[in-house]
């Protein structure tokens, strides 16, 4: 059965009607993914923007330019195999936990100020 | 562009019989309800996983289907401003498809599998793109009317838990506003155009009325199932509130162009502060979402020929040594 | 500034406008149906930039003869675009897609680059600014073509096919019109020769590099196909096609 569209570049392409499981795609119809990192403009940090589909490098920044870069402004990017990071393991997630309470590195744990008022009050000038 | 979060029967039944452990459960709602994300390696109900995949690649297939209508008109745009914003727009479609395909691949589903599941009818899109964009004016009102509605539920999931969805839709909601601009200057230009302009932004506008209302979805009464995606995050506002917050806003932009839409009982009640209308024939969704609207056979038609035009390129390319892994951002 | 030779300039600017113009629809056509999502975006994006580059240009030529490029692009006859036959072919596979651009931007890049020589100013601008989107292009089209056609056997018998078909064409890129002289002469550009010179040397080499061969022709042929009035039998298709909205109604504003 011949499908009529009204998108001409569509009906130029003369299509019909198929069975339901006519198209089946396989892993080999998938690429593997990338990760893009993106800097906006010199001196600002790469930032994870997401994944491209890419058989191998050249393809993934051909495509990670137009997927995360058409827009605004990009002085670099950075393309990594998503097999090749290394992330921290979700069981491992708790080492990260008390960090916060790890006071003794932080500025706002000194109360200086308090020491030099009582001292200024038990000796006046 | 999506719409509707349209979830079969079978699915939701599906979901509601998943069993959990009652305590990571309870860890993991606490997470939710103090704001927290949920990362793809994070603990999670099986109900979660299975029902977020089913909403993003149902987004992810609206995105991909959505660039076929209005791309009926892309070689036969008038004039540069609107034939650069056009191609801009139908590319964005399938960049969001491509972001979204990408948050849904997170939760364990492949991409091909997804496409699969398009081709053969088990994933549904939102059912809008099942119509016809039969003048330029259709362009306009889908860039115009049916991006505003998608942003309502874009903007409202963006809030939601799943970090990997959330970051793709801050994207998809940054472009949307390009997107909805741009649909909004068109259907002006022929609002305020020439009799004939107008006349086709008018016929335009009640062909797609009853399609726009079913954007939203039917009215959902709060269900167990509803209250738990809700407590969850995954579903973030009812279909009625969305459809509200719409009308609100989109219809006296209708109005104030002079236009009219065909419903005469559509006003807003200003002691409830809520819009009333003629509810829309819930019959004809359901007959146009499984298969029988006036484009479905073409939209996946062109997805398939799509497909296997490609099939030699993806072939060649295609490198055995290379082993695939879920991506986990 | 002044303008030696109005007619000459315009006639240059026109035929490169109306290539650019007509590739970049041609290439729009694949938005939407792709062979993969990555590679849908970004061919995307070459037809903006294409159609782009023709917009810029036409404005030059709508400066000096008082119009726009509106005008020029959506109510000009047919019979009138100066593109070669090249841009014009109908969209058939990925693979004549791939080739036809590759063969094109090759020149268009040498052509820019020639053109940052211009007399003309705001010529010469324009190109330095067209050339780092057009070296992106021919990194797309360059990659493709070494990749497919060391990829496997049915990948590089596809490509080679499409060489052996398109690449005669290109003459058509060179096709000279009548003011090419005086084009030469007021040094608005270093005229077709050059390019085609450099253009040979250039693409032979990176299509033996890719492991393929190309047909053998008589590249001092003259080819009278496009520029000069006899225009393809597909272009006058295209145009009504894209025009068919713009005409429903003269002097609105869409």
């Amino acid at each position: 059965m011949k499908i009529e569209s009204l998108d001409p570049r569509i009906q130029r392409l003369g299509l019909t009607e198929s069975e339901p499981d006519a198209v089946v795609l396989t892993q080999e119809d998938n690429f593997i993914t990338y990760e893009v990192f993106h800097q906006k403009k010199k001196g600002s940090q790469h930032i994870h923007v997401g994944i491209v589909h890419a058989p191998n490098d050249e393809m993934a920044m051909l495509a990670a330019k137009e997927t995360f870069g058409r827009r605004g402004a990009t002085t670099s990017l950075w393309i990594v195999k998503s097999a090749n990071v290394v992330a921290t393991a979700a069981e491992d997630e708790d080492i990260f936990e008390s960090t916060p309470d790890k006071l003794h590195r932080e500025a706002g744990i000194y109360k200086t100020r308090e020491k030099i008022e009582a001292y200024q009050k038990n000796n006046p000038a | 562009m999506y719409g509707g979060g349209f979830i079969d029967e079978k699915t939701r039944k599906e979901a509601e019989l998943m069993q959990d452990d009652p305590i990571e459960l309870a860890k993991f709602e606490a997470r939710i309800a103090a704001g927290e994300k949920i990362e793809p390696n994070d603990w999670m109900p099986k109900a979660y996983r299975s029902q977020l995949i089913r909403m993003i690649e149902q987004h992810a297939h609206s995105e991909i289907i959505g660039a076929l209508p209005e791309g009926t008109w892309i070689t036969r745009a008038p004039g540069f401003k609107r034939k650069m914003a056009l191609m801009a727009k139908v590319q964005d479609e399938i960049g969001h498809a491509q972001l979204l395909y990408s948050a849904a691949e997170t939760l364990g589903k492949s991409r091909e599998d997804m496409l699969n599941d398009l081709m053969t009818g088990k994933s549904k899109y939102s059912n809008v793109f099942n119509y016809p964009a039969e003048t330029w004016a259709d362009v306009t009102v889908i860039g115009f009317l049916i991006d505003a509605a998608a942003i309502v539920n874009q903007v409202l999931n963006s809030k939601g838990s799943y970090g990997p969805y959330c970051r793709a839709l801050e994207r998809i909601c940054y472009e949307e506003a390009f997107h909805l601009k741009q649909g909004h200057d068109a259907f002006v230009a022929l609002a305020t155009g020439s009799t004939m302009q107008r006349q086709m932004a008018q016929d335009a506008l009640i062909r797609w009325w009853e399609p726009i209302m079913h954007f939203f979805g039917p009215s959902d009464k709060m269900s167990v199932h509803g209250e738990r995606l809700m407590r969850w995050k995954v579903k973030m506002a009812s279909n009625d509130d969305m459809r509200q917050q719409f009308l609100n806003t989109y219809v006296p932009k209708i109005w104030e162009l002079g236009l009219t839409l065909p419903d005469p009982n559509l006003k807003r009640n200003e002691s409830t502060k809520l819009w009333e209308f003629t509810e829309p024939n819930w019959d004809t969704f359901f007959k146009v979402i499984n298969g029988d609207g006036p484009c479905n056979k073409e939209r996946l038609a062109v997805r398939k020929w799509a497909e296997t035009q490609g099939a030699w390129v993806r072939k060649a390319l295609f490198n055995p040594k290379d082993s695939y892994v879920t991506p986990f951002a | 500034m002044v303008i030696n030779n109005k007619e000459a300039l315009v006639d240059l600017l026109l035929k490169i406008a109306d290539d650019e113009f007509i590739i970049g629809h041609r290439i729009s056509e694949w938005i939407g149906i792709g062979p993969t999502l990555e590679e849908d975006i970004t061919f995307g994006s070459i037809a903006q930039d294409k159609v782009g580059h023709s917009q810029n240009m036409y404005e030059l030529v709508a400066e000096l003869t008082n119009t726009s490029p509106d005008t020029l692009a959506f109510k000009r006859p047919s019979s009138e675009f100066k593109s070669c036959e090249l841009v014009v072919l109908p969209n058939a596979g990925y693979d004549k897609a791939l080739v036809r651009h590759f063969l094109f931007d090759h020149a268009e890049f040498i052509r820019f680059e020639l053109l940052m020589n211009s007399s003309y100013e705001k010529l010469s601008h324009l190109a330095k600014k067209f050339r780092s989107e057009i070296k992106y292009h021919i990194y797309h089209g360059n990659t493709w073509m070494k990749q497919l056609s060391s990829a496997n056997e049915e990948s590089k018998g596809k490509i080679q096919t499409q060489i052996n078909e398109l690449y005669p064409l290109t003459l058509g890129i060179f096709e000279k019109t009548p003011l090419e002289s005086e084009i030469i002469s007021s040094g608005y550009f270093a005229g077709e020769d050059e390019l085609k010179s450099r253009y040979f040397a250039h693409v032979n080499e990176l299509l033996t590099s890719y492991g393929l061969t190309y047909p053998s022709i008589d590249t001092n042929m003259e080819v009278n196909a496009g520029r000069n009035g006899i225009i393809s039998a597909h272009l006058t298709p295209l145009i009504s096609e894209m025009r068919e909205v713009f005409d429903l109604e003269s002097g609105v504003d869409w």
